[in-house]
């Protein structure tokens, strides 16, 4: 991977990053937009929808409310990408072989984004602290540099999870990649996809509850099952 | 759309960019009220400083937490409240009023409703290899939804002030929360097969058979443990099983 490529996949991670609570929400965050921008960035978007795919199941697991504290997925999907990749890449129509490793290293910066969320809102509360009394008294450039700062905290967050994903995918490929067998791919592929797919069924039903929204989700299974088996 | 507004609007955009623990959204929700503030301190230029603008804005930066999208409504309430000389206590008793209703409706209509709904419809156009036509269509949609809301809760909330509880109560938002919930579960419903097929389409023979098994185990597991599994540790744990089982059986 050339310097280029990853320097413009840490960019799109900070920015995915930043998205995501920060500045401005229109969701890019989500891993189905991050994982194809980071696969055109590799020259390889199959992989990029393959994990965006996965990554969006794993999402319906996260509800952000109030001040819950959950894993960052829109880094961790673009490194999820970019270790893939190095992988072995995909073939179209989601066939990434690397999709296992890939979520191996998605997941583990997912851990690593979430944590450093809460440490970012805890430094925000300490910058916050230090500057209460200019704050009661209404003045209103320390708090435009207060939000500044806050911004800046993220931002730097971001691209810090980033770029440990990105070290984390090559420090993957580099010790798992030779080591495995093609039966050894296909069973982290296994356990990644049936993960992805039992967080997306019970995050949706989680959120969906047992009232007369049932109903209608198992309306769609049977309806989405009908035109996948008609495919 | 006065240019107070209009920068208030860019910068509600922003509104989580300091958020702590302490004061949650506070401080950005002070950032984006404080250009609908300005006035105050015209106004009290003819009659004796700035003491109401710098009461206000140390009044707009204290404790807030709602759905992000829905701030503006009491960023604008706020402000025509200040505007108003409505007292101070009354002020911050309307703020505190104001954030369980717009958390609540905010995450029944968008965290819950709105963005899970658009992101079902994404996983359903690439399963049906919609490729990048999908992900365009979900910025696209989403984000109208999404910035017409804010605009609209901005400008409620200026145009309401202290009344801004009848805002809440419009016909078109109550008649949204209820449809979303349906819509969303629905789509949501019918993408997990599509999405399942889009991802398992490499696989052959017994390893699609395990993808099923292990997926409705998985499944199982997370509704068994509801609260204290979660789906990433779930995850990570099954790859590190297939890592060792990958060892064991060459």
């Amino acid at each position: 991977m050339s310097l280029e490529t990853l320097l413009l996949l840490l960019a799109w991670g900070t920015l995915v990053g930043l998205d995501l609570v920060s500045v401005p929400q229109v969701m890019i965050a989500r891993p189905i937009v991050a994982g194809p921008v980071a696969g055109a960035i590799l020259g390889d978007p199959w992989t990029g929808f393959a994990l965006g795919v996965l990554f969006e199941l794993f999402q319906y697991d996260v509800l952000p409310v109030g001040a819950a504290r959950y894993p960052e997925y829109g880094p961790a999907t673009v490194a999820a990408v970019s270790a893939a990749h190095a992988a072995g890449g995909g073939g179209g129509g989601g066939e990434a072989l690397g999709i296992g490793l890939g979520a191996l290293v998605g997941l583990v910066t997912g851990m690593m984004g979430g944590t450093s969320m809460h440490l970012v809102r805890r430094l925000n509360a300490r910058a916050t602290h230090a500057a209460n009394e200019r704050l009661e008294a209404g003045d209103a450039r320390v708090l435009v540099r207060l939000h500044l700062a806050g911004i800046l905290r993220d931002a730097t967050r971001a691209a810090l999870v980033t770029a440990f994903g990105l070290g984390l995918g090559q420090l993957a490929r580099a010790l798992v990649v030779g080591a495995l067998t093609v039966r050894g791919v296909t069973l982290l592929d296994v356990a990644a996809v049936s993960a992805g797919i039992a967080a997306g069924a019970a995050g949706t039903l989680r959120l969906v509850g047992r009232g007369p929204g049932l109903r209608w989700f198992a309306a769609g299974v049977v309806g989405g099952a009908a035109v996948a088996w008609l495919r | 759309m006065t240019p107070a507004l209009g920068k208030s609007l860019l910068r509600l955009f922003t509104v989580q960019g300091s958020y702590d623990y302490e004061r949650m959204q506070g401080i950005g929700v002070g950032v984006a009220e404080e250009p609908l503030l300005r006035d105050l301190r015209a106004a009290a230029n003819g009659g004796g400083g700035g003491a109401a603008y710098r009461a206000a804005v140390a009044r707009s930066a204290h404790f807030f937490n709602a759905h992000p999208y829905l701030c503006g409504l009491a960023v604008g309430a706020a402000a025509r409240a200040e505007h108003e000389g409505v007292p101070p206590a009354q002020v911050e008793r309307l703020r505190a009023a104001l954030c369980g209703p717009l958390g609540s409706l905010g995450d029944r209509l968008v965290w819950a409703g709105w963005l899970p709904l658009m992101s079902a419809l994404a996983l359903i156009g690439v399963a049906l290899g919609g490729g990048w036509r999908a992900i365009i269509g979900f910025l696209a949609l989403y984000n109208a939804g999404h910035v017409a809301l804010r605009w609209w809760a901005l400008r409620a909330g200026w145009a309401h002030g202290m009344g801004v509880a009848a805002a809440l109560h419009q016909p078109v938002l109550q008649r949204a929360a209820a449809l979303s919930g349906p819509a969303m579960a629905l789509a949501v419903g019918a993408a997990l097969p599509l999405a399942a097929q889009y991802l398992s389409g490499a696989f052959t023979g017994w390893s699609r058979g395990a993808v099923a098994v292990v997926a409705a185990g998985g499944f199982a597991l997370l509704w068994w443990r509801r609260g204290k599994l979660t789906a990433l540790r779930l995850g990570l744990a099954l790859l590190a099983v297939a890592a060792l089982a990958a060892g064991l059986w060459r």
